[in-house]
């Protein structure tokens, strides 16, 4: 047990201040929950049971984001955005046909909205129930991956090049949504803004810097300018090699960075030297190696080489290098869950 | 008569109508579709291919270039069958995304990459059982066959594919290139791949080594 409620150490670690012991919020997956609580346990008995220091929901987890059956299997649905979706082996779906195929579909193509009021009832549900306790975070996709996957991505990207105007527009609107989007659930009690979205391939970042300043980081920064003149904070998810962009996205001014992808060669201590004053830093427990094929003792000494490297005078959140994916071992998570209570207490002496 | 390294200038510029307008010039002038495959797109694709790969240029730069690439393909492909210059092509390849797994940006681009460098190549598309690719390889004469995995869950599914293969006594017929995210060297020597690339642009050179 520690001194802090969990929402109080999330906040202390976002602050980049010392809390009593690094904070760790994500979630498992259904089966490690039912793995390790049985048959029937609902995510509010992993929360409880893991002790979580925060509690998230997605903008794509919600029944409205989904849309409509387009077979009698379920496989494919179309999404809110149009897009044409295909179910598959982890939690979140994967596009695979893009809403606006010429610049003449956007004339006619709506952004969801905003306002429905069905996107927002796990978000009160959780703020209900632990509001104050655990810091609650609302994700959402960048809009740079909403427009990939809205346009299709080889269109999109092309788009950069041979119609930069027709990016700016189609994330312009993306953005707006983002923007009504971010207010409603703050209003509604979400206490962090987590924009999710990979701008880096595992060898560098997908566009050039000049692309990411001219037509990526504006959309970053504005949303969260909003979260953060709202009194919210606000954090980044991208996989990938970001370090030729890390620059830029700090700039944006975000307070937390995920996940430090060691898949792509990005080194913990390297960022916490480089950025650590300035940014919290979430992740980077291995999730496609370790996590996933490792053992109990090798996942031990990954959390205890995590939190040596960037724990030390606050500003960490433990996490994994992308997500508790369904090839996670259940006793992995438990794992990773504890051996953070253990070498995670500050002042941090592992 | 067209000067083929225009055509290259033009492609490795991103003008896609202009390197369309270039190669019908060169055509209609009799330059043998061959010499415009070899000096006016592989060369160009070469030089795409080596900056992308030093970071010197991303992702909407290299698809822009094999569009370009892909319209004069398009153009000149009917001389080349015609002639039946296997000489003339790259090689032969399947590309195809494993079982359980729909990601297919990667294998896109890698695909484009082949073909604006010459190559035939059989998009299998995604969720392909380890059946189906022996199935491919059975019934065609692909010199590589390469396996995509993006996700951690799926990366065994490279590994089921080879033993498949293995299985039904196809695997000395075909070199087996895989790639994907999470996919390493150490993993592809693990499962018994031919060969690992990091990327479209590597794979490219590695394809065609692997025939070589």
């Amino acid at each position: 047990m520690g001194t802090m409620t969990g929402a109080e150490r999330m906040f202390t670690t976002l602050h980049l201040k010392e809390p009593d012991r690094v904070p760790v919020y994500e979630g498992p997956n259904r089966n490690i929950r039912e793995t390790v609580l049985g048959p029937g346990s609902t995510a509010h008995d992993a929360i409880e049971h893991f002790d979580l220091d925060g509690v998230g929901m997605d903008d794509r987890s919600t029944p409205v984001w989904r849309g409509e059956n387009l077979d009698a299997s379920g496989l494919f649905f179309k999404n809110q955005w149009g897009t044409i979706n295909r179910v598959t082996s982890e939690s979140l779906p994967h596009p695979v046909e893009g809403a606006i195929k010429s610049e003449k579909d956007l004339d006619t193509w709506q952004p969801p909205d905003p306002d429905d009021p069905r996107r927002y009832q796990f978000l009160k549900e959780i703020v209900k129930r632990y509001k104050g306790q655990r810091a609650i975070i609302a994700s959402f996709q960048d809009p740079f991956n909403v427009a990939n996957e809205v346009r299709g991505a080889s269109n999109h990207y092309m788009d950069f090049v041979r119609n930069p105007e027709l990016v700016d527009r189609l994330s312009g609107l993306i953005r707006d949504y983002y923007l009504r989007y971010i207010t409603n659930c703050i209003e509604i009690g979400a206490d962090i803004i987590h924009i999710t979205g990979d701008y880096a391939t595992t060898k560098w970042p997908m566009l050039s810097r000049e692309h990411f300043v001219r037509h990526v980081i504006p959309v970053l920064k504005s949303l969260v300018d909003h979260a953060r003149n709202l009194g919210v904070y606000a954090t980044k998810h991208t996989d990938g090699n970001i370090m030729p962009i890390i620059d830029l996205i700090i700039d944006a001014g975000i307070q937390g960075l995920h996940p430090i992808d060691p898949v792509a060669g990005m080194d913990l201590g390297v960022v916490k030297k480089q950025y650590g004053d300035c940014i919290c830093l979430m992740g980077n427990v291995n999730c496609a190696y370790t996590l996933t094929w490792g053992t109990i003792e090798e996942v031990g000494g990954e959390v205890k080489r995590c939190i040596q490297q960037a724990a030390p005078g606050g500003g960490y959140i433990l996490m994994s290098s992308n997500s508790i994916h369904s090839a996670v071992k259940p006793e992995n998570y438990v794992e990773m869950i504890r051996a953070c209570r253990e070498y995670g207490q500050y002042p941090i002496s592992v | 008569m067209v000067d083929l390294n225009d055509i290259a200038k033009s492609l490795v510029d991103m003008d896609i109508s202009r390197t369309e307008e270039l190669t019908r010039t060169a055509i209609d002038a009799g330059t043998p579709a061959t010499e415009i495959l070899d000096k006016g797109l592989v060369a160009a694709m070469q030089v795409i291919g080596e900056r992308f790969e030093k970071g010197e240029i991303f992702l909407p730069e290299l698809l822009m270039s094999g569009e370009a690439a892909r319209a004069a393909l398009n153009l000149i492909r009917p001389q080349l069958i015609a002639q039946q210059d296997t000489e003339s092509f790259g090689g032969k390849a399947a590309i195809g995304t494993v079982q359980g797994d729909v990601h297919d940006i990667g294998k896109n681009i890698l695909v484009m990459m082949l073909e604006a460098n010459g190559w035939e190549v059989t998009d299998l598309g995604v969720d392909v059982s380890p059946e189906d690719f022996c199935n491919a390889v059975r019934e065609n004469d692909f010199q590589v066959l390469g396996l995509s995995a993006l996700l951690t869950v799926t990366m065994p599914a490279q590994e089921q594919t080879i033993q498949a293969l293995n299985t039904a006594g196809l695997r000395d017929k075909i070199k087996v290139a895989i790639g994907g995210a999470p996919v390493t060297q150490s993993f592809a020597d693990q499962i018994g791949a031919d060969f690992y690339a990091a990327d479209a642009a590597e794979a490219v050179r590695k394809f065609k080594a692997s025939i070589s």
